[in-house]
């Protein structure tokens, strides 16, 4: 500390306990924080004014939609957007479509994903480079530009417009991250605690499945988690493979931008459940999401 | 940064350790006990290759051939048409001004979000805790926006008529933006899908960059500014150099993101992307499912991904480099 005005040295010490995040206090004017304080403040909310003007158009009925000069708050708030979504033709039924597609896909690939992790975090073996660059390297693949192959493929095996053809894609998507993710989370649990259990007479599978999977809990959660995002999120692929009635809610909102232009509070309404479930789940997990894309860049 | 993140611990055993261990783990560690990890990873492998090596295969072949919707209806072999497709692709003018599209607003895109998050990442360090704290849940709420959805807002705030963009531009004193349509013309169209990019962009480089700022030693900046460094100074000579494995690797994510551009160009023209907007991502697709001409489009396909491979190898070097992954 460094020339502290002695009023503010107690609450500068203060914050020295509270703060534990590198945050410098030396040559630091009190104009300068007033400043960022208030980019700050600013910065955020142009940040959520989008999400913000979501919400807004969703609470207000079709003709205050429809004005020139825009409320900036719903002046006779109503849920009517919201019940005329839920009514509009296959919205449930997508809801229930995209549940079923996302739920299979995840499972599967947490399954698969694991024992690859397992092999990845645990055993040093010839080819574990190998398979690690695989894992990476797929994840970079644009996913779209196989989609006409796999259309043809999944069309030779009767699996398009089926609900089975787009789990399998959506597993092929996510599968590299949960790889990648279960394996950091493996890799975090003591080797000791393998050795020890093997010590005391359990097969490397029953390590596996008694310390090991339990002890893994919380990575499973949050790695499915993503992959419930990533899953729940996708349009194009379920678009172009699937009929109008074996759509996700994401494909079902962008059918009806197209098919009643116009409509926008009952979009926005749609918007808000479709995003719903996503939002609240990025928002429990979102500490592993950027831990996994950037795995070790910080030494943490 | 998490955790998980911890560096691994060293897979290698000291020989004390092996001293130490009974026999039943020492082979634990010998690659001649090669078989349980590889049956481990056996599922991965084969949905891997099955589902995505396959189709990659497929996809080469399918540029060499001539697909379209008859060959498609009837399950006929398409027939072999050699480099037809790429010499079709490669002399097309409009393909190439597509290509020089999306490498520059790749380029733009991703000089402007990174500047802007590394940017908004030290704002964090200097601003108050609760200030930070606001910042950070400003930005969640749209990382965790789905694009379609994202982009919808835009196409509804940008909407000609009731957006509420035209209104808040018209306010401005002199200014006539009533009806104004923001998709007349490439440039302003362009404008908005890259405000929409680097809008929803943001989030994960600055949450991400401002964790690896906390890295930062305090002291060796308290002590460049002790020294008289300006801010400017310290930023370059200590910050930016710890930051830089990082930065590169943020850099390269965001530069294969958006060099895929779709769903943002998709959604906002309305599923109908008219020339001015198209991407090599939108591109490859109206040729392969707008056309039927699932050969061009594969072709298209590859070219893409070979333009992607450079930055792709150099991601992977950076991530191996780091050492996290040995």
């Amino acid at each position: 500390m460094v020339a502290a005005a002695p009023t503010t040295r107690a609450r500068r010490a203060r914050r020295r306990h509270a703060d534990d995040d590198a945050v410098l206090t030396v040559g630091r004017s009190r104009t300068g924080t007033a400043l960022a304080n208030a980019a700050g403040i600013l910065f955020s909310i142009v940040m959520i004014f989008p999400v913000y003007w979501v919400i807004n158009t969703a609470f207000k009925p079709g003709p205050e939609v429809l004005q020139l000069t825009p409320s900036f708050v719903p002046e006779n708030p109503t849920l009517d957007n919201f019940v005329s979504a839920f009514k509009a033709p296959l919205f449930l039924q997508d809801l229930l479509n995209g549940l079923i597609v996302t739920v299979i896909a995840v499972l599967g690939a947490l399954i698969v994903g694991f024992l690859a992790a397992l092999a990845i975090a645990r055993f040093k073996f010839h080819g574990r480079r190998a398979i690690i660059l695989v894992v990476l390297a797929v994840q970079l693949v644009p996913f779209l530009a196989l989609l006409i192959p796999l259309f043809l493929m999944l069309q030779k095996a009767n699996l398009t417009n089926s609900l089975i053809g787009v789990s399998i894609t959506y597993l092929v998507l996510i599968l590299p991250y949960t790889v990648w993710t279960l394996r950091g989370f493996i890799a975090a649990i003591p080797k000791e605690l393998d050795e020890a259990a093997l010590i005391d007479g359990c097969s490397r599978f029953q390590t596996f499945w008694r310390i090991i999977l339990p002890l893994t809990g919380p990575g499973l959660v949050a790695t499915s988690v993503y992959g419930f995002i990533q899953a729940w999120n996708e349009f194009i692929i379920i678009n172009t493979l699937n009929s109008p009635e074996k759509q996700n809610l994401m494909a079902w909102l962008l059918q009806n931008q197209t098919n009643r232009g116009t409509a926008w509070g009952p979009l926005m309404a749609g918007a808000i459940i479709t995003s719903l479930p996503v939002v609240v789940f990025f928002l429990i997990i979102q500490r592993n999401i950027a831990a996994g894309l950037t795995a070790g860049a910080v030494k943490g | 940064m998490h955790a998980v993140d911890s560096p691994t611990t060293d897979p290698m055993m000291t020989p004390s350790d092996v001293i130490a261990q009974p026999a039943a783990t020492r082979t634990r560690r010998r690659s001649a006990d090669g078989r349980t990890p590889w049956l481990l990873a056996l599922p991965t492998l084969l949905v891997l290759l099955g589902l995505l090596g396959y189709p990659l295969y497929r996809m080469v072949l399918l540029s060499f051939q001539n697909m379209r919707l008859r060959e498609l209806i009837t399950g006929r072999t398409p027939p072999w048409v050699g480099f037809d497709q790429y010499t079709k692709v490669l002399g097309d003018p409009v393909f190439w001004t597509v290509v020089r599209r999306t490498v520059v607003f790749t380029a733009v895109s991703v000089v402007i979000s990174v500047v802007l998050g590394l940017a908004v990442a030290l704002l964090m360090r200097r601003v108050h805790r609760r200030v930070r704290l606001f910042m950070i849940v400003a930005m969640m709420f749209v990382w965790a926006m789905p694009q379609l959805v994202a982009a919808q807002i835009f196409k509804w705030m940008t909407d000609a008529d009731f957006g509420v963009l035209n209104y808040l531009i018209d306010k401005l004193p002199g200014v006539e933006f009533q009806g104004h349509s923001w998709f007349l013309s490439p440039t302003q169209g362009w404008i908005v899908i890259t405000t929409l990019v680097v809008w929803a962009g943001i989030p994960f480089l600055a949450i991400t960059l401002n964790a690896g700022l906390t890295q930062v030693p305090k002291e060796l900046l308290e002590a460049a500014t002790v020294d008289g460094a300006n801010a400017w100074q310290a930023l370059r000579g200590i910050t930016l150099p710890i930051l830089r494995p990082l930065l590169i690797i943020v850099t390269t994510l965001s530069v294969i993101w958006n060099f895929g551009l779709f769903t943002q160009p998709w959604v906002l023209r309305d599923s109908k992307v008219e020339a001015e907007y198209q991407t090599l991502a939108t591109y490859a697709f109206t040729q392969a499912f707008g056309r039927s001409n699932y050969s061009l489009g594969s072709a298209i396909s590859v070219i893409t991904v070979l333009l992607m491979l450079g930055v792709m190898a150099f991601y992977i070097r950076q991530m191996f480099k780091i050492g996290e992954v040995d």
